[in-house]
């Protein structure tokens, strides 16, 4: 977002009188902002709640929650794939996402808008009918409840996310850095990467956290294909929500959140949050 | 070497490196629809198994069971609702975070609006069960506060699942928006000022016109997820909602009627891009007006 409007804007601005609108866009714009941090506030509440129901506001402090699900085999293995999951999905993500975006934003054909649209398109189709439609191909390929199922699912819905935060890298990068460097004599292939993957590599790991978020907590098409021996911890989470109300998962969630900030903090360092959407 | 040639060079290269994820997302993405679309025209015999006969069968229950007509109207309803939930809401919170008095403020608007993004849905879901629930939050305050004697069902309804959504879309809408506000010269709403026009009046006939885009955008990626999600509707909402997505589920998980399922997930799929195409068609035009 472009702020030097703001910035250049005349010091008579403090002058003006705050009107009643003002007053209420504001007041309902705090409000939206706590409804949408609500659920977080709330899983911090009950995670260190000595009672298996949170309680406002908190009568005593406990972490017997945690000690519930460490040392537990079911969750450590659930967590182990996660994990090695996460590392594959965001190596392979990353990789077809920043060739993708670069190939993109340098080529000029016809249908470009349309491959575009097609490769963000994971973003927005029903997540119920794309998990369906995996499940019955992987089926097919005899791949259904595999690690390597859940791989290619998890690439498919994190792919959007580093193309779009590598295509912000690549459209800001100098086009005449890259000519200087092929004027001197580099080919595209070095040119690439000496000049361009050093440059854009902001937006790459932007990108990268994202896919690591994304597979992590990824469960629409987790739940379709995965098996009893690839459960991740979405998964397990889900069954634990739908079969009984276990206080430990409240334990779980704290995890997810410790994941979400560090993911915030790395993608204010590198792009800037400003330029997620 | 020539110029053309050097141009050449660089596009077959930017080519090459363009093929992977082509040859990756046409197999999985492209391969495994098709595969829904000929398994939807797919007959079952009374045991759920599927035949290698080809009819609309599946496509006529669909239509015709007054049952999945509801089901139909009934998501596409919440799914309307829920985004112009969200875009009512969006406004607000995007204009807070484009006169955020300082980098500070805005930054954490910035927090507090990305941070629902990175946490999984399941999660924000089970938060959404702890606050509804009968032994939840929202009940013990009310009946802390004497307010009710007996607790209130607020699970298990549509309701709770338009709460929970709105919570989990509402960042898709208010940052199309919010980029859509900050791209407006100052001076045209402080022109409509002079001119005569109140807050209200500047608003309806300048801002709000000019954010279209952003309000658009928005409301594609709300309305598309808040129509094919199914693990909020499911945990928050319960199985038996008349839900599309729901019945999705379960027909492929419990009913095991793949054909069935497959014709209900592309009927889904078909009136998501309706929506999304009609929304496209009145953004070019808007578009198109605003320009020419």
């Amino acid at each position: 977002m472009d702020n030097t409007n703001r910035t250049n804007l005349p010091k008579r601005r403090h002058k003006r009188r705050f009107s009643g609108w003002t007053t209420l866009v504001w007041v309902v714009g705090c409000l939206v902002y706590l409804f949408l941090i609500l659920p977080i506030f709330v899983i911090f509440l009950s995670a260190f709640s000595p009672n298996a129901y949170p309680e406002f506001p908190p009568t005593g402090f406990s972490v017997k929650w945690f000690s519930a699900i460490v040392g537990d085999a079911a969750w450590s293995k659930a967590l182990t794939t996660s994990i090695i999951l996460l590392v594959i999905v965001t190596l392979v993500t990353v990789v077809l996402g920043t060739t993708a975006a670069y190939a993109i934003a340098r080529l000029e054909f016809k249908g470009k808008q349309a491959l575009q649209a097609f490769l963000l398109s994971p973003l927005m189709v029903p997540q119920i009918v794309l998990g369906i439609a995996l499940l019955y191909l992987f089926t097919d390929m005899g791949i259904i409840g595999s690690m390597k199922g859940l791989i290619i699912g998890h690439v498919i819905v994190a792919f959007p996310y580093v193309l779009r935060t590598v295509g912000v890298s690549v459209s800001n990068l100098n086009p005449k850095l890259e000519l200087a460097s092929m004027n001197l004599g580099a080919g595209p292939v070095r040119t690439f990467f000496r000049v361009t993957l050093p440059l854009i590599k902001p937006g790459i790991v932007a990108g990268g956290v994202f896919s690591a978020v994304t597979s992590f907590g990824e469960v629409s098409i987790s739940l379709f294909v995965s098996s009893p021996k690839t459960v991740t911890v979405p998964v397990r989470v889900f069954n634990y929500i739908e079969q009984t109300f276990d206080p430990a998962v409240n334990a779980v969630s704290v995890i997810f959140i410790a994941v979400a900030v560090v993911a915030l903090i790395i993608i204010e360092r590198t792009i800037g949050l400003t330029k997620v959407m | 070497m020539t110029k053309t040639k050097k141009k050449y060079r660089r596009n077959m290269f930017s080519w090459i490196l363009l093929t992977p994820s082509l040859l990756f997302m046409g197999i999985f993405l492209i391969l495994p629809f098709l595969l829904l679309l000929i398994l939807s025209f797919h007959d079952v015999d009374k045991y759920m198994n599927t035949l290698s006969t080809f009819s609309l069968s599946q496509y006529i229950e669909v239509f015709t069971s007054p049952f999945y007509l509801g089901t139909i109207r009934s998501t596409l309803w919440v799914a309307l609702l829920t985004t112009v939930i969200c875009i009512v809401l969006a406004y607000p919170a995007a204009y807070l975070l484009v006169r955020s008095p300082n980098q500070g403020t805005r930054t954490m608007f910035y927090i507090l609006l990305v941070s629902p993004l990175l946490t999984s849905v399941v999660i924000r879901t089970f938060a959404w069960i702890v606050i509804l629930a009968q032994n939840g939050l929202v009940n013990e305050v009310l009946m802390k506060l004497h307010l009710i004697n007996q607790p209130l069902t607020l699970l298990w309804n549509m309701n709770a699942v338009i709460i929970a959504y709105v919570q989990v879309m509402l960042p898709f809408a208010v940052l199309p928006i919010a980029t859509s506000l900050g791209e407006i010269a100052p001076n045209l709403r402080q022109a409509s000022m002079i001119l005569g026009a109140g807050r209200l009046r500047t608003f309806v006939k300048v801002t709000l016109p000019l954010t279209i885009p952003g309000m658009i955008s928005g409301a594609v990626i709300v309305f598309s997820l808040a129509a094919g999600s199914y693990i909020t509707p499911l945990l928050v909402g319960g199985r038996l909602q008349p839900f599309l997505p729901l019945s999705i589920y379960q027909q492929v998980m419990q009913v095991s009627n793949l054909p069935l399922g497959a014709a209900m997930s592309l009927t889904l799929l078909l009136f998501v891009g309706i929506v999304v195409g009609v929304l496209g068609w009145i953004l070019k035009r808007w578009e198109g007006r605003m320009n020419g």
